[in-house]
């Protein structure tokens, strides 16, 4: 048998699956290179001095131009939509998998983000499997200096306002009975309802405070031993408990994300033997983009209220 | 045509129709129609299948190679007429017929006016099977000969806006 004149079957054709693996871990590569570079870049130029200014990886932009360069090492195996929506899967799959275990990114925001991830790799690698089907061997850089102005431009819009999310509860009950409930509580019998605090979301248990005056500690206990410490700002009995966040959880769900910085309690007398229980928080998100992630913060802000709340509407009403 | 829209159509109407300016804000167009394909993808696979379908056939007519869409979505551009039609991630292909072919077409109710621009020289056309994807070529094919007859008629007039 003569091999030289035995036509052989391209690498591509043999090895399409390392193609698509090379694509992917080759795409989240370029987003983690991208990311660090420009955490490198921040460090470098203090922030008051304008580095946040200066360049903050856009959250779009990166993981965008991650899908396109994934779309570039696929442009031989000529991917289908279907292929390309695979392909996106797949790399959004590998970089969770990849900030798990060396970003030590917590699961829950590693589920809040990756839908918008997939969506925003998904855009890059539909861009590039249509850009690269023309010429393989064409590589566009009229993109690049569009994601450098973006990627520039797209921190003039952030701004870390503190943002506030309250919830209402009525209460068959006075005012004499709600308020010793909720100036501390003992461990919440009823198990969490709400389908993150299900999958390891740590969610609220018990409260304890030192004392029914303003500069007084209190410790908001989550599940998993997560400690929240508090300090009263202002106590009207009957009326309003107002507390700082001073301490949150060293926990990789918050960590660098979102600074809860106060939480407050009223009661409004509703003259029918009822009393509104409102429950607010407030909180500076840290993380882009804002409308997606407030989106989450209030969903799971409302199920702490809910969870607290509906246990001191439990014991209140019991007590009257 | 049906008269309930998905709900996926109702978003993307909604965002064409009340959110146009999005449109000039660099890659959303993009996104957008990552998001709705993603969303076709798991809730109407077949859609899907026949965009495949149709973008394998569209590159079998001559002259005709694929372009991202401006606004979002797979374009089927020819060399020397420009752009024939465009197919969004939700299957919708929207095609540049001529005024009196798209009135005529949909008048036989196969296809609707387009969803922006509903008295134009544009028309809508569903994909949801590969059954379709048949009759998706006739309109590109269509397209073809009616941007050629109009160049070759009237290439002094402005074009019209694409939509």
């Amino acid at each position: 048998m003569n091999n030289e004149n035995t036509p052989s079957r391209p690498f591509i054709q043999r090895k399409r699956w390392l193609r698509w693996l090379a694509g992917m871990i080759v795409g989240n590569l370029t987003i983690a290179i991208l990311y660090y570079g420009t955490g490198l870049l921040l460090r470098a130029i203090p922030y008051e001095s304008g580095g946040d200014l200066i360049l903050w990886p856009s959250f779009f932009l990166v993981p965008m131009f991650g899908g396109l360069v994934a779309s570039y090492i696929w442009r031989r195996l000529n991917p289908r939509i279907s292929g390309t929506i695979g392909g996106a899967v797949g790399t959004t799959l590998l970089g969770i998998v990849g900030a798990a275990i060396v970003f030590k990114e917590g699961i829950i925001c590693l589920i809040i983000f990756s839908p918008l991830l997939l969506v925003v790799i998904l855009a890059g690698t539909l861009i590039g499997r249509i850009w690269f089907k023309g010429d393989p061997t064409l590589l566009r850089c009229s993109v690049l200096p569009l994601l450098a102005v973006m990627a520039i431009g797209e921190p003039l819009t952030r701004t870390n306002q503190p943002r506030v999310v309250t919830d209402e509860l009525v209460i068959h009950a006075s005012s004499a009975k709600i308020w010793p409930e909720l100036t501390a509580f003992p461990t919440i019998p009823e198990p969490p309802a709400f389908w993150l605090f299900r999958i390891g979301l740590p969610y609220p248990q018990s409260t304890t405070n030192v004392g029914d005056f303003v500069g007084a500690d209190r410790r908001c206990i989550f599940s998993g031993g997560a400690v929240f410490k508090e300090t009263i700002a202002e106590f009207v009995p009957r009326v309003k408990l107002t507390f700082d966040i001073v301490q949150i959880p060293k926990d990789p769900e918050l960590m660098g994300h979102l600074s809860p910085t106060r939480g407050e309690f009223r009661l409004r007398d509703n003259g029918d033997g009822t009393c509104t229980l409102i429950g607010s928080t407030w909180y500076t998100l840290h993380v882009r983009p804002l409308w997606y992630f407030d989106w989450w913060t209030q969903y799971i802000f409302r199920a702490v209220h809910l969870r607290v709340m509906e246990d001191i509407r439990r014991r209140a009403e019991a007590a009257s | 045509m049906s008269g309930s829209r998905a709900f996926d159509a109702r978003v993307f109407l909604w965002v064409v129709r009340h959110g146009r300016r999005l449109a000039r804000i660099p890659t959303f167009p993009y996104l957008f129609d990552a998001l709705l394909l993603a969303w076709t993808s798991l809730t109407r696979p077949s859609r899907v299948a026949a965009m495949e379908l149709l973008e394998e056939k569209a590159l079998q007519i001559d002259g005709v190679t694929l372009r991202t869409h401006r606004f979002g979505g797979i374009e089927f551009h020819h060399e020397t007429r420009g752009e024939l039609g465009h197919v969004h991630g939700h299957g919708l292909l929207d095609v540049r017929l001529t005024r009196k072919l798209a009135g005529e077409l949909i008048e036989k109710g196969r296809v609707r006016g387009h969803h922006v621009f509903p008295a134009s020289r544009w028309i809508s056309f569903q994909l949801e099977k590969k059954e379709d994807v048949s009759y998706a070529i006739q309109l590109l094919e269509l397209a073809r000969q009616a941007v050629r007859r109009e160049c070759a008629a009237a290439s002094h007039f402005p074009r019209e806006r694409s939509a």
